[in-house]
């Protein structure tokens, strides 16, 4: 395996429950992209749904699934948010 | 400006003397509140979950997406969190503007973006149980 990076991933609302746990660090290799690090949360947790309406945010901005992650860089994924009827 | 996260209630007139000064004629206000019922069911009451980190500064945005577009604009914006209880405000959002069109647009602007953008979820409890709400889709909490 290449080196490795390491990035702190945050699972929100029904993601953290589904997820069980809220925050962990995960290690992934050089050039790794928000996908890459989604997938590789899916396999540890079975419960994450596929990335449909999920969206990655890095150090707090919404990203795209293809954006690289860096070491030390803070990842989120983030389920729709409340939204509701206008 | 105020741009917020609070676990306090919020009083809406707080954000309405925020955004009020003399050259400002339309103050439009935006209060939303916990309703009683949801999707044919009856709902005891709410619990609201923020990613403040980012809300925040995600609230800021909308501020300025709404500055650019009504450049004469004031914004305070203010997302409750924790438990709330029918009839609380949960969100308020407040602009004000020389003229009443521009406020109504402006205000209806900054809402719908903040539903649409902000990260902050409700976990609605209801007579059939609890359920996250993700824009028009309710899903069983565990």
């Amino acid at each position: 395996m290449a080196v490795a990076i390491a990035v702190k991933a945050r699972y929100l609302a029904r993601l953290r429950e589904l997820a069980g746990v809220e925050t962990e660090v995960m290690h992934v290799s050089i050039g790794s992209t928000l996908g890459d690090l989604y997938d590789a949360a899916r396999l540890r947790h079975s419960a994450l749904p596929e990335r449909g309406s999920v969206r990655g945010a890095i150090n707090l901005e919404f990203e795209d699934w293809e954006a690289r992650v860096s070491d030390g860089d803070e990842v989120a994924f983030i389920p729709p948010v409340s939204g509701g009827l206008r | 400006m105020r741009y917020d996260v609070t676990t306090d209630p919020i009083d809406p007139r707080e954000l309405e003397a925020i955004v009020s000064h003399p050259g400002a004629g339309a103050i439009c206000t935006f209060s939303g509140i916990v309703r009683d019922n949801s999707r044919g069911q009856s709902v005891t009451h709410l619990d609201y979950e923020a990613y403040a980190e980012m809300a925040v500064p995600q609230m800021k945005k909308i501020g300025q997406e709404i500055k650019d577009r009504w450049p004469e604009a004031r914004v305070a914006m203010a997302h409750r969190t924790g438990h709330l209880e029918i009839g609380e405000v949960s969100v308020v959002v407040s602009v004000s503007c020389p003229h009443r069109a521009e406020a109504f647009e402006a205000c209806r602007w900054g809402i719908d973006r903040l539903k649409d953008s902000v990260p902050i979820w409700k976990k609605e409890h209801a007579a059939d149980g609890t359920f996250w709400i993700e824009g028009s889709e309710a899903k069983p909490a565990r």
